[in-house]
């Protein structure tokens, strides 16, 4: 191919580019409408969060008035309370059941396929269907309560859903059922690819199992955990329909999250401008995940092309 | 073949008998045309507005809906866009104070000629007239109106009670539940506990204990009325109904109660009266429950009035002008809103239809007499949970406390009385 090339100097890179158009397109043209998309609509947000708007957009300017108005009203501050507990929550449990679920699976047992396949169907379920089927289970009066109350224990105590200190965790439950599948899958990927010299040298040196996952195993895992923690944390903030489903915010105003604030704000109270100072928010909020992860990627490549 | 020909002639006769007076109405080639959006898709909402454009097509028209199905706020979000383009429906489903508030973003239709010649506007409550009118001018007009706070009562926890006088004032509404309670009625009340059924038990409380203060506090924002001592009962009457409900409802529709109200193991309800249709949908019978006007200290009716309507957006085309002035004359007409409340189960806007013939619930008629009695005394007020009093954003700060109010109960009245307070300063 090479000498084919060079034997036509001059039309090689047109011919290239020329052959390789379609790939261009497919490839270019997609990307940039998406992140031009991404880029308008997030400059716009952000313009439309300093003027007075409400019902439509307009323009004026009434610099961070908006943002205090959130910052000062109930429900943005319960939103707060509620994102860090259910985000630390969701992402630490969800980490913990993923990785027992995956170091089981990791036992070469029979049916695993089987297996991994219920563990990851819930992340198949729209999350407006998990949080309403939830919303059932957990509802005193007719889901897990009613059937332990229906088989004699009358005394039994199950409902979280109702009690506005405990209706986050509903969400964290749900939110967990949902996605450590997700969390499962990453880390038997990460156990599988372990060098398997590393497993067999810790054998010799007479390691047993839980020493082995402990010292040689786990310590592989982290960049895969730290990429689980990430991905969770940008689902954790950006949760919505899920809780629409299952408390809808409530009991009262117990499991306001930001997105649901947003929505309200924009939507249902018309009022555009502070809807649009709570998404900014939101998105400050994101990347305060996301740059330190972008960081941190960046260090890890400098140092592998050094290494 | 000398039967199709005849056919054939009998259907273009009837065609062009039919055609006729649009043309002659229309004068000349302009045929009235409506292109309208509302959320009424599914249901006895469908069905009826459904029925509306059949009489807007009968009558030469030609009838464009899009329905947006779901949340209000999806139709609101379509209609935004369509006004953004520049591009506004003909007239579309809007209520309340937002009739005002989205009058300022497009020009709108002066409809003061058609009600004038109508006579509309002495058979319509005073303060719905007002929302309608936002400027002086009428822009909107109501289509079917409900009470948000009629009570409905089981037969079955009555019987148990042993109970059959009508609660009429908030204490024999008291004394009623106590007693069911007592008869082996397990919750004595059967509502749910979403957003607006929270905010119905506020204003029916308040409404009922004094229309005037309702007026000054909930309708005007009074900062005095806010704080007064009706506000406080208000709350302290909340608190004894949330106290008889059944504590799993959480954030459940009223609907998912129905069979066990129906069945006597709940016993009151204080709802809108569309809960008559859905009880029927359900296929419980007349028999199974009564309605009656919400509790009233001065027993005398108080209404809560929440009330469709349809908003007039300006175009330049005549024929969605002749549309309009078509659509606004069908609204306001006695015969289509018979037509229209029959099917959803609501009460029409004018005051002067007679609702004892056949097609009408008695307890349509008991909430046409209410709706009657109330504008007598000046007892017919707006809803707030239902959006017709305030403007949303300003409602959903108060049903903010409301609702927090309802399912917390460490929260006392006094203090639900500064919040309700604060959270209006807040929303101004």
């Amino acid at each position: 191919m090479n000498i084919a090339i060079s034997t036509r100097p001059g039309r090689s890179a047109t011919f290239d580019l020329v052959r390789r158009l379609p790939e261009y397109l497919t490839i270019w043209v997609p990307l940039l409408l998406s992140a031009a998309h991404l880029i308008a609509f997030s400059l716009w947000t952000i313009w439309i969060s300093f003027t007075p708007s409400t019902l439509v957009p307009v323009s004026g300017w009434v610099g961070l008035r908006n943002y205090s108005a959130v910052a000062a009203s109930r429900n943005w501050q319960i939103a707060l309370d509620n994102l860090l507990l259910f985000g630390s929550a969701f992402v630490l449990l969800s980490l913990a059941t993923g990785l027992i679920l995956a170091i089981l699976l990791d036992q070469r047992i029979r049916g695993e396929n089987l297996l991994r396949s219920i563990f990851l169907y819930p992340l198949a379920v729209s999350f407006v269907v998990t949080g309403t089927v939830w919303s059932w289970l957990l509802n005193p009066g007719l889901g897990i309560q009613k059937l332990v109350h229906d088989l004699g224990w009358t005394s039994f105590r199950f409902d979280w859903l109702i009690d506005r200190d405990m209706a986050i965790w509903t969400i964290v439950i749900a939110a967990i059922w949902q996605s450590s599948g997700f969390a499962m899958a990453l880390f038997l990927a990460g156990l599988r690819s372990v060098d398997a010299d590393l497993i067999k040298a810790a054998q010799i040196d007479g390691a047993g199992p839980i020493r082995m996952y402990r010292r040689v195993i786990l310590p592989t895992l982290w960049p895969i955990t730290i990429t689980v923690i990430v991905i969770q944390l940008q689902f954790a903030i950006s949760t919505f329909d899920l809780v629409r489903a299952l408390t809808n915010g409530g009991p009262g105003i117990a499991t306001q999250l930001p997105a649901l604030v947003v929505y309200d704000l924009m939507f249902q109270r018309s009022l555009l401008g502070r809807g649009a100072a709570a998404a900014v928010l939101m998105l400050l909020i994101l990347l305060a995940v996301l740059l330190p992860y972008a960081a941190w990627r960046y260090v890890q490549r400098r140092q592998a092309i050094h290494a | 073949m000398p039967i199709t020909t005849t056919r054939r002639r009998l259907l273009a006769g009837s065609a062009a008998a039919l055609a006729l007076p649009a043309f002659a109405r229309a004068q000349g080639a302009i045929k009235p045309r409506l292109t309208a959006i509302s959320q009424w898709s599914a249901g006895s909402d469908g069905a009826a507005i459904t029925a509306l454009g059949k009489k807007f097509d009968e009558k030469g028209g030609i009838w464009q809906h899009s329905p947006v199905p779901g949340f209000t706020t999806e139709m609101m979000n379509k209609l935004r866009a369509q006004i953004m383009a520049g591009d506004p429906p003909a007239c579309s489903q809007l209520k309340g104070p937002e009739i005002a508030a989205w009058s300022k973003i497009a020009p709108t239709v002066d409809l003061d000629a058609v009600v004038a010649a109508a006579g509309y506007e002495k058979v319509v409550a005073p303060d719905l007239a007002k929302l309608h009118k936002p400027g002086g001018k009428w822009i909107a007009l109501p289509l079917q109106i409900y009470s948000t706070n009629m009570l409905f009562l089981s037969k079955r926890a009555m019987d148990k009670a042993k109970a059959d006088k009508i609660p009429v004032t908030w204490a024999e509404f008291n004394d009623l539940a106590e007693k069911m309670k007592a008869g082996g009625v397990p919750y004595p009340i059967a509502n749910g506990g979403t957003r607006p059924d929270d905010g119905q038990k506020f204003e029916a409380a308040l409404a009922g204990i004094s229309p005037t203060a309702y007026r000054a506090a909930i309708m005007n924002l009074d900062k005095k009325a806010l704080e007064g001592p009706e506000i406080k009962a208000a709350f302290v009457q909340v608190r004894k109904i949330a106290d008889w409900m059944d504590p799993n409802v959480g954030a459940q529709h009223f609907s998912t109660n129905l069979k066990r109200f129906v069945d006597g193991d709940m016993g009151m309800m204080i709802m809108g009266g569309w809960a008559q249709g859905v009880l029927r949908n359900a296929g419980f019978k007349f028999d199974d429950f009564i309605i009656a006007p919400g509790p009233s200290d001065n027993s005398k009716p108080v209404f809560l009035l929440n009330a469709d309507a349809f908003i007039f957006w300006q175009r330049k085309e005549p024929d969605l002008q002749a549309g309009q002035t078509l659509m606004a004359q069908l609204v306001m007409d006695p015969a289509i809103q018979t037509m229209y409340s029959q099917i959803t189960g609501s009460i029409p806007v004018r005051t002067d239809v007679d609702l004892s013939g056949e097609g009408w619930s008695d307890g349509q008629r008991r909430t046409a007499t209410a709706l009657k009695d109330a504008i007598a005394s000046n007892q017919a007020v707006l809803s707030l949970a239902h959006n017709m009093a305030q403007e949303n954003g300003m409602t959903a700060a108060m049903i903010d406390v409301i609702t927090e109010y309802v399912k917390n109960k460490t929260i006392k009245p006094e203090q639900a009385v500064t919040r309700l307070a604060e959270a209006v300063e807040g929303a101004r």
